[in-house]
This record gives C-alpha cells, structure tokens and sequence, in this order.
C-alpha cells in the first residue's frame, strides 16, 4: 500500500511539472544561453592574437625542435626559444626545471598534433604554452606566406597536444578538470532551476489548505519522499536538456565544435574523480531539496519563505568568492570549514574534486555528511509538515511541532469557523 | 465495543494555556449517522483533527476502530474538512483520479467513477478544466466528490453545507443519505438542525469543552423537557414551577415544560391567571430550540447566522 502510493505521488508530482509550460521556459532558457557562450568562445577564439602570446613569451624559456623545418633561427629568436638536441632531451629539461616549456614541431604539423610540454604552473596559466607554440609556429609560417599548404597552417589550423609536470610526474591540467567540474555545473543548475519548487513543493498543500485531505490520506513520509524523489527525476530531466546542446553539436556540427578548436585539452576521465564528483552531486541535491521542503513546511506562504531562500542561495554561492583559496590552499582553515558545513559543502567540495585536491579520506567524510545530512532533513521536513503544516496562516514553532512523546499542535490563530 | 467506529475517552485538548476541549467522551457505533453539534469554537473541528491525527490530544483516547488512526491502516475513511481545498493548478480528472489511487482504487477505476460522480453533479463538462477555473460551489462537489470515493465506512463531515446553495445541498443530503444507506458510518458536524432531526440518529451537543447533551434525538429532547407550547394570547404569562417561557412577545409565546405536567393543568392555569388563550399548541422542543437554550447566553457572532433568535414558525404536532 505505502509503496503503491509513494509510486503514485511521484508521477503524478513528477508529471504535472513537466506537463506545465512555465517548467519548460525555464528549462530551455538554459541551453539557450550555453549555446550562445559557446558561439561566443567560437567567435572569439579565432581571433587569437599573436601578440598577446608573445607578451606571455616573455615569462617562461623555452626549447624546441623542428621536423618540420619551418621554424628558422630568427623566428626562433624572437621568442627566446633554443633548440634542443632531441624530442627526449627536451622533455627531460622541462622534468628537471632547466627549461620551463619545450616544444615538439612534427615534421607535417598541419596534419599531426604538435605535442607541448611545460611545467605545471595551475589551470590557469598552462594554457599559455599552447598559445606560445601556436604563435611561434604561426609566426614562422607568416615569413613564408605563398604556399597554399602554409596559408592553411597560418589560418591556424593545427592540433597542440599539451602534457604538463610537476617535477618528473605528469600533471593532469584542464583537462582532468573539466569533467568533473561539469557536476558543479550541473549542481548550480539544477539549484538555481529548481529551489523555488522544492520550496513550494509543500507550500502548495498548506496555501491551498489540502493538508488536511492529504494528511488523513498517506503516511507524511510518503508524501514527502514521493516529492524529493519526483524533484530529482525532474532535476534528471533538466540535465538532459541541459546538455542537449553539446550532443547536438557533437552530432551535426562536429567540425566546429571539436574541442581542440575550442583551445580545450583532450579529457581525462579519472574514474575515481567522477564517482565522487556524482556522489556529492546527489548527496548535495537531496541534502538542499530535504532542506528547502523542510523550510516550505514551516513557512506559511511562498513569500515569507522567499527570504530563507536568500540564505541558502548564499550558501551555495560564497564558496565560488573564495574560489582562488579554494584551488591553491585546500588546507586553510576558511577552506575545510566550507568543506565539512553540509551547505558549503557540495560546492566547495566539488571544486576541490574537480582541481583534485580533495583526498579520498575527505571526500568520504563530506559524502557521508551529505546524506546523512539529507536522511536527517527529510525526517524533519515529515515532522515539520505532519505537525505543523496545519497552522495555515502562522508560522510553524518548530520547537513546539519537534516535541516529541507529548507534542502539541502549533499555536496560532484559530481555525476559521464559520 | 466492538460496534464502536469512534471511541473517544477522556478527550482533553490545551493550546497553550487555553482549554479548548476538557473531558469529552463519545462512541459512535457502526452504521449510525451521528451528529456533533456545538456553537462556533467550541472544539468540535480540533476534536476531529485530534480523531484523525492531525492535532496531538493533550490526553484521552480518540480510536477509530479500536485504534489511534493512521492513514496506512487502510481504513476506508472519507473525510471532508472544514478547511477545503485541492491542488488549485491541476485538472480536476487528474486530481479526482490522483486521491481515488491514493485511497486504493485502480488508475482506470477511479478515473471512470470521477467521470461518472462529475456527471451526476453536473460537471461531466469540467473534467479536464483545471481546479481554480470553477467556481466555488463547482469546487465544493469535486471535493465531496473526493471525499465519498472508494466507498468510505466512515464519512466525517465538517460543516459540509458551508459554500453550497440550497440546490446543491439537496444534492449534498442526497449523496449523504445514499452513503447511510450503503452502510457508512456518518459524523457530521453541521448547524443545519432540520437536517440533523432528519438524518441523525444520535447527537452530542458540545459546551465549554465537555458534552452538554448525548444520545438519540428523543433523548435529548427529553433532557429539556421535551416538550414545547407555542399559544398565541393576550394578557402577560406568569411565571410558573411547571415551565419556562423560552420567547415572550406581545401575543405570542413559547414555553419549555420543565416536568411531566400536562398540558391541560398548563392551559387551566394560564385561564385562571386571565390569559386569554387563542391558540395553544404542544410540539416535541427542536433541536434549534435546545441549541438556542443552551448557547443563547453566549455571545454568538453574528457570522453563525443559521441560528437566529428569531422566533422558528410555529409548528404544529411533533
Ligand atoms: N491550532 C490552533 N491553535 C490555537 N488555538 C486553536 C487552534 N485550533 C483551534 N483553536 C481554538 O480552539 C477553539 C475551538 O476551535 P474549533 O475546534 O475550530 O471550533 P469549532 O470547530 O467547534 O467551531 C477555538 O477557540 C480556536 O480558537
Ligand atoms: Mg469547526
């Protein structure tokens, strides 16, 4: 019977959201302004200019060597580059910190990536070798501008592979941490998108006084656990809308949209990285959607609970003030405080997953936070709407509908008799 | 015992410092329509949110079938509050078929029984309109609609006829007598007297916060002497032992016999005190005429309108 209608209030929660135009406008807005980002990094990024690069050159040395042949001494020169004696040579500099970046310049670099090396010098920053290489050999190309083969290579048309180290160990980069950063995407998303529902999720019962019917009807619990879990199909629902543009454009515009265009690394996809980077995900949902239905219990009208709204917002979001302390000092106080409180928690801790510096021990512990967090949340949003939800016009006392063994109905204005 | 739907015992409910309800006990046996009367505020609402577990009782036992009442006891029970209200954005099929499913009936079932209750109120062409585009009085039977489905064996109404004109609360007494004759168990919390005279088997009547009156409609009619006589007159009613005079105007009255006394020695008396008498008639006391009695010293808002001091017609035989 409970799981009958625990199944039977999550579609029908489930379904008439989906079913309602403003979801859908809401929805869609999203990709919409992705997909006009993307237009804009596309635009932009074709215009990389060499000047900007060759500032940058400026701040690190380099070696190279050239199968190809195109690059002479004097272009060379201009950036400061010397030759090194081989590929192998190269590398092991760049391992022993002789040199900062060395550059390997294939014999066809028009169709064969040029593969980057540099010391790791954080997200930030490892992207100027690849701008470095790219310009040099653009500069190159210029001096011999004429040749059909050249113009295509001076459009700036070609593959840089880059591998950074941190000492003789290979470093991940971008491109380890953009995969598990899209879980802190999808975590911003699916807040900003859904609070207000998880808010008026139980509101809807008291404003329109179907508490009452509900209460003599089903367990609370069901009610409630039918409503998170429909929250989270909806949630689901949205990510795949979400990120319907990038499969689009991985579907028809695959040229265009390749990553190496976008200046972005090839992924790296650390298993353990993304099975965290999902936990937390989840955990952080269900700990902030048990927590604003908890809120919407107490509240007795979407407005008064709008203000509480600001807090939690403010929660996810302070996190991302401290983001530079967040990425280069993990272990300061302000950071492991962010890291352990359950409402900073999922964003901070997603951040230091994604950078990597969020150890297993740690991530345990806060993944353990959250749902613990969550499990205790939703037995108090039940309490909360079983006992309190019937003051339809007062605030809830919530210490008054916690009491436990000889609990008292919440004090407030009447009901309205006839 | 075992006949009891709704034991209740010893029933006390605090709000704080206040004493709404302070030692109330009932049963109401299976199959009986029972109606539970008091004026505004006298706890009869947060009695029966403390019967279905909503309100926490302060102490005393509230058992609907021999125990506390939880909706996962699968009960079949068909509730109509005093605060109304559905889900305002959704149609009314879907959310007609949303409660039949909650209260275990069958996805197509309950669908094809909310289609047939919504034609038999003349609504078949709302169905799939959403909630808040009816009116009030359409909202009232979608949710009356949602109250008897799944063919409750106990319906408890409060205050049901609050928001139907007298049409749709003909229809309302209907689908109610309907319920009774199917074998349900009524509560019903109304200020409609005659309706109560009508279709309840017993009553309570509810005073500062305990019973005041318990049991068949003749029984209580009993308490306050049962018996009333209307006269039309002149000359002034003196006092007497024998009765109470409950209304007194120029050339009408109504007095309440207080004792078994009968109404010829009444009707001497009156002659030899030098009333002259032009009608004179005995009828049973109403039930508005014991409410009147009893709460008429309070000081009921003007909002309860359906039970006005004004003089009931005169109503002759019993
Ligand atoms: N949640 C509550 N908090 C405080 N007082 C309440 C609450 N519910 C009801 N009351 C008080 O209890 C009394 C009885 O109310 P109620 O049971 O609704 O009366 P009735 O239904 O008989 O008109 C009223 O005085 C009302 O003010
Ligand atoms: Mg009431």
């Amino acid at each position: 019977m409970a799981q009958h209608n625990l199944g039977t209030v999550l579609s029908f929660e489930f379904i008439r959201t989906v079913t309602k135009g403003r979801f859908w406008i809401g929805t869609l807005s999203v990709p919409l302004i992705i997909a006009v980002v993307f237009g804009l990094i596309f635009l932009s990024n074709t215009s990389t200019d060499t000047a900007a690069a060759a500032q940058k050159s400026a701040q690190f040395s380099i070696s190279y060597t050239d199968a190809s042949g195109l690059i002479t001494a004097e272009d060379a020169a201009l950036f400061s580059a010397t030759a090194a004696d081989s590929p192998d040579a190269g590398i092991t500099a760049v391992q022993s910190g002789t040199v900062d970046a060395f550059f390997d310049y294939p014999t066809q670099p028009e169709s064969t990536p040029v593969r980057v090396y540099g010391a790791d010098r954080g997200l930030f920053e490892n992207g100027k070798y690849a701008a470095v290489a790219q310009a040099m050999l653009t500069h190159a190309v210029e001096q011999r501008i004429g040749s059909p083969q050249l113009s295509a290579l001076a459009a700036g048309r070609v593959q840089i592979e880059t591998v950074t180290y941190d000492g003789t160990e290979e470093s991940g980069g971008l491109g380890s941490v953009i995969p598990p950063m899209v879980f802190l995407v999808i975590f911003y998303g699916l807040i900003v998108l859904l609070a207000g529902q998880m808010l008026n999720s139980t509101l809807e019962e008291k404003e329109n006084r179907v508490t009452e019917m509900i209460l003599t009807t089903l367990k609370p619990t069901t009610l409630i656990a039918g409503k998170v879990i429909a929250l989270f199909g909806i949630g689901l629902v949205q990510m795949i809308v979400f990120l319907s543009p990038v499969l689009i454009g991985r579907l028809f515009f695959p040229e265009e949209l390749s990553l190496t265009a976008l200046d972005v690394p090839p992924l790296i996809l650390d298993p353990v990285r993304m099975t965290v980077g999902l936990l937390i995900l989840v955990g952080g949902f269900a700990l902030f959607t048990t927590t604003l239905v908890a809120i919407g219990a107490v509240m007795p009208t979407a407005k008064e609970a709008g203000n509480f709204m600001g807090v939690m917002m403010a929660l996810i979001f302070v996190p991302f003030y401290a983001v530079a302390l967040v990425v280069s000092d993990p272990q300061s106080v302000i950071v492991q405080i962010f890291t352990y409180f359950p409402f900073s928690a999922p964003v901070t801790a997603l951040l230091r997953n994604a950078f990597g510096s969020l150890g297993l021990l740690e991530a345990g512990i806060v993944i353990a936070i959250l749902f613990t967090g969550a499990a205790v949340m939703l037995r108090l949003a039940v309490r909360l709407f079983q006992y309190g939800s019937i003051s339809y016009t007062s605030k809830v006392n919530v210490r008054t509908a916690l009491r436990a063994g000889s609990r008292h109905p919440a004090e407030g204005p009447p009901t309205t008799g006839s | 015992m075992d006949e009891a739907r709704v034991h209740i015992s010893g029933f006390r409910m605090d709000f704080g410092d206040t004493t709404v309800v302070r030692d109330l006990s009932f049963d109401v046996h299976a199959g009986e329509t029972f109606g539970f009367l008091g004026s505004n505020g006298s706890g009869k609402t947060t009695t029966i949110r403390a019967l279905l577990g909503i309100y926490e009782p302060t102490a005393g036992i509230l058992h609907i079938n021999g125990r506390d009442f939880k909706p996962e006891h699968g009960d079949r029970l068909g509730y109509l509050p005093e605060e109304r209200g559905l889900y305002k954005k959704e149609k009314v099929i879907d959310i007609m078929t949303y409660f039949g499913r909650l209260k275990g009936m069958g996805r197509r079932t309950a669908r094809q029984w909310s289609l047939e209750y919504l034609a038999r109120v003349a609504l078949a062409d709302r169905a799939t309109a959403v909630l808040d585009k009816l009116s009030s009085g359409q909202q009232q039977k979608v949710q009356l609609g949602v109250t008897i489905m799944n063919n409750p064996e106990l319906l408890i109404l409060d205050e049901p006829t609050k928001g139907f004109d007298p049409v749709n609360r003909r229809l309302l007494m209907d689908i109610i007598a309907e319920q009774k004759q199917g074998g349900a168990t009524v509560v019903m919390v109304t200020h409609q007297m005659e309706e109560v005279e009508r279709l309840c088997d017993r009553v309570i009547l509810l005073k500062d916060g305990t019973a005041e009156a318990y049991g068949t409609i003749d029984e209580v009619q009993n308490k306050y002497g049962g018996r009333i006589i209307r006269i039309r007159h002149t000359g002034a009613i003196p006092p007497s032992p024998h009765y109470e005079a409950v209304l007194e105007e120029t050339n009408y009255s109504e007095l309440s016999l207080t004792d078994a006394t009968d109404e010829a020695v009444i009707l001497k008396d009156l002659i030899d005190a030098g009333v002259t008498v032009r009608s004179f008639t005995t009828t049973k006391i109403s039930l508005e005429d014991i409410f009147i009695r009893v709460y008429g010293d309070q000081n009921v808002p003007a909002a309860a309108g359906t039970f006005s001091t004004a003089p009931a017609p005169a109503r002759d035989g019993a």
